[in-house]
């Protein structure tokens, strides 16, 4: 384990030991549970509700115009965090405040342009 | 003790007042009736600009002006006489192109296919031109590289904003998976260039790339390789070949003033981002990226000028020539040695006469699709008959773009380029751009004849309401043939520009 690559042979150790923790796990499991089906038991289990339709299907395009939404707004909320660390602290002061609010405004027009555009009622 | 950032807004103040304009319009869509919006939106934002380059000629008068600096020395963002130059051209460019797209958003236009929605339009090309703005003046890699992202974002959705206009959608994601790679490119050889140098400062990288150069070896040559996929990030920007193939599609594809947009002002800033990183950032790594720099210059004149003699259509042989263009442009900075100054210089110079001609004659095209939707040059014969003065306004741009007179404008770009690639000992180069001079020469000049040919067919009643189109090619028309008549004001802008 010496060296730089010595340090590659370690990660492959890691990795044989992750394998072999869930193929023990798993194979154990096989050998000490009971094996009795039924058609019932072999669905698909969907919160006890039987199944219906295929596994592939579409999902509305107006959920799309959510999604957007929520990124935009999760997205920028990040650069919040950071902010709220240090905005309270001694030399930053009222300017900081306003700052955020100003970035604040600019994504409130984002919302203010969906709301007027009619994204956010559900049709 | 502060830790806030003092901001000088008046260093700022164009870019400022720009996406301040872009939110203002975006809010006065949503809250005024319909018909005050038709009157308010467009000359809202044309005001808008105006204010941003009455701001920049404030600066430009006065000194240089920096922002945003770092505790260890170096700055951000510096208004200087080579961001105000590029800012005015930028702010200037973008007057013309919004009274050429006057009619685009004007719900009584019936030359197809469709119209735009103004607000969003307005909007989307105001945030561009501010991050353009923001590259004028961008001093470090991540200001560079977020105002060049600031610049295609908006781009894409402009190329693609006609409704029901399925060659639109083709062009845009054709330049956004382009812009896409050409940024990731980008990004990877400033993570290259900031490993090897640990700052994004461009002065501090410079200092740091000459101790790196004086030692080859493993670092240097990492150092060289984020050098040259920067410099391919930004060949796709200015369309040099061979990072130029989104560029007729998307051309063609887009609204003809969005094609005027993308070859003058995208490609301005483009240079600027392109020129700051070259000469100040990597000057001790100019015997990497000045050959390099060559061969890209000419590659793009001789493919442009060559694929442009084949083209059939009015807009794809203008993007051809933008391409050639672009290679011109690059061809001063190639000199990469003592005389690196002059050719800044020159390429300067050259980009403020190719915006006004170039401009001019996408605004030509803007008037003659009114007349053939097509856009065929086939349709350009006997266009004296039916729009003399459309026609005399084209055959000025094309003979500037040739660089041959009456558009002496374009020759003075030419001499000047030869002159400073001459004394930069790229001799090479200067006869290839001489060749495709001649080449040029070939499709200008059979467009422009063309238009003089006269036609058999009746004269077409021209449509009305085009006064904000031939407003546009107006002011081109107006600089092109000042600079014909007197170019030293510009030359002299761009020896200041250059001087840092």
């Amino acid at each position: 384990m010496h060296g730089y690559f010595g340090g590659y042979a370690l990660v492959g150790l890691l990795g044989l030991v992750g394998v072999g923790f869930v193929a023990v796990g798993l194979g154990a499991n096989r050998l000490l549970r009971p094996w009795r089906v039924t058609p019932e038991k072999l669905l698909t289990y969907e919160s006890g509700v039987d199944p219906v339709g295929e596994d592939w299907s579409q999902s509305h395009v107006r959920y799309y115009v959510y999604a957007f939404l929520y990124v935009v707004f999760a997205v920028d909320a990040v650069f919040l965090f950071p902010w709220a660390t240090v905005f309270a602290l001694a030399g930053f002061g009222a300017i900081s405040l306003g700052e955020m609010f100003v970035f604040l405004g600019f994504l409130a027009v984002g919302l203010v342009y969906a709301w007027k555009k009619g994204v956010l009622t559900w049709v | 003790m502060s830790l806030t950032q003092s901001i000088d807004y008046a260093a700022i103040s164009p870019p400022l007042v720009v996406v301040v304009t872009a939110v203002a319009v975006l809010l006065a869509d949503l809250f005024v009736s319909a018909e005050v919006r038709r009157r308010l939106l467009a000359p809202l934002a044309l005001a808008g600009t105006l204010g941003a380059l009455g701001a920049t000629a404030w600066l430009a008068t006065g000194p240089a002006r920096s922002t945003f600096c770092l505790a260890g020395g170096g700055c951000s963002y510096v208004a200087d006489g080579f961001a105000t130059y590029f800012q005015t051209i930028v702010l200037a460019a973008l007057v013309v192109v919004l009274l050429l797209s006057y009619p685009l958003f004007d719900e009584r236009e019936r030359v197809p296919p469709g119209q735009v929605p103004a607000a969003e339009f307005l909007a989307l090309m105001l945030m561009s031109v501010s991050g353009m703005l923001v590259v004028a003046a961008g001093r470090d890699l991540l200001t560079l590289l977020i105002g060049l992202e600031v610049v295609s974002l908006p781009a894409f959705v402009l190329v693609g904003l006609r409704r029901g206009d399925p060659r639109g959608v083709e062009a845009a994601l054709k330049f956004f998976v382009f812009s896409v790679v050409s940024t990731a490119l980008t990004i990877y050889g400033i993570a290259l260039v900031y490993g090897t140098t640990g700052s994004i400062e461009l002065h501090h990288i410079a200092h740091a790339l000459s101790t790196r150069h004086a030692h080859s070896g493993a670092m240097s040559a990492t150092a060289a390789a984020g050098v040259v996929l920067v410099l391919v990030g930004f060949g796709f920007k200015i369309a040099a070949v061979p990072f130029h193939f989104w560029a007729p599609d998307t051309y063609q594809g887009a609204p003809v003033p969005v094609a005027a947009f993308l070859s003058v002002a995208s490609k301005a800033a483009g240079f600027a981002g392109l020129i700051v990183l070259l000469v100040v950032g990597f000057r001790p790594y100019a015997d990497v990226w000045g050959p390099a720099v060559g061969v890209l210059a000419a590659v793009s004149m001789t493919v442009g000028n060559l694929v442009a003699l084949r083209q059939r259509n009015v807009v794809r042989l203008l993007a051809w020539s933008t391409v050639a263009h672009a290679g011109y442009l690059l061809m001063p900075l190639a000199v990469a040695s003592s005389q690196l100054r002059e050719g800044v210089r020159a390429t300067l110079a050259y980009l403020g006469i190719y915006a006004a001609m170039n401009l001019g004659a996408f605004g030509c095209a803007v008037l003659v699709r009114r007349l053939h939707p097509r856009l065929a040059i086939e349709d350009l014969r006997g266009l004296v008959t039916r729009a003399p003065l459309t026609a005399v306004a084209f055959g000025l741009f094309l003979t500037a773009l040739a660089g041959l007179p009456p558009g002496v404008a374009g020759l003075f770009a030419k001499v000047v380029v030869f002159r400073a690639a001459v004394h930069g000992h790229v001799t090479w180069l200067a006869v290839v751009a001489a060749v495709n001079t001649v080449i040029g020469l070939a499709y200008y000049l059979r467009v422009a004849a063309l238009m003089f040919v006269p036609a058999d067919d009746a004269p077409v009643a021209p449509s009305s309401r085009t006064w904000s189109v031939s407003a546009g090619v107006a002011i081109a028309a107006a600089v092109t043939v000042v600079l014909s008549v007197y170019p030293q004001p510009l030359l002299h802008l761009a020896s200041t520009a250059a001087q840092r």
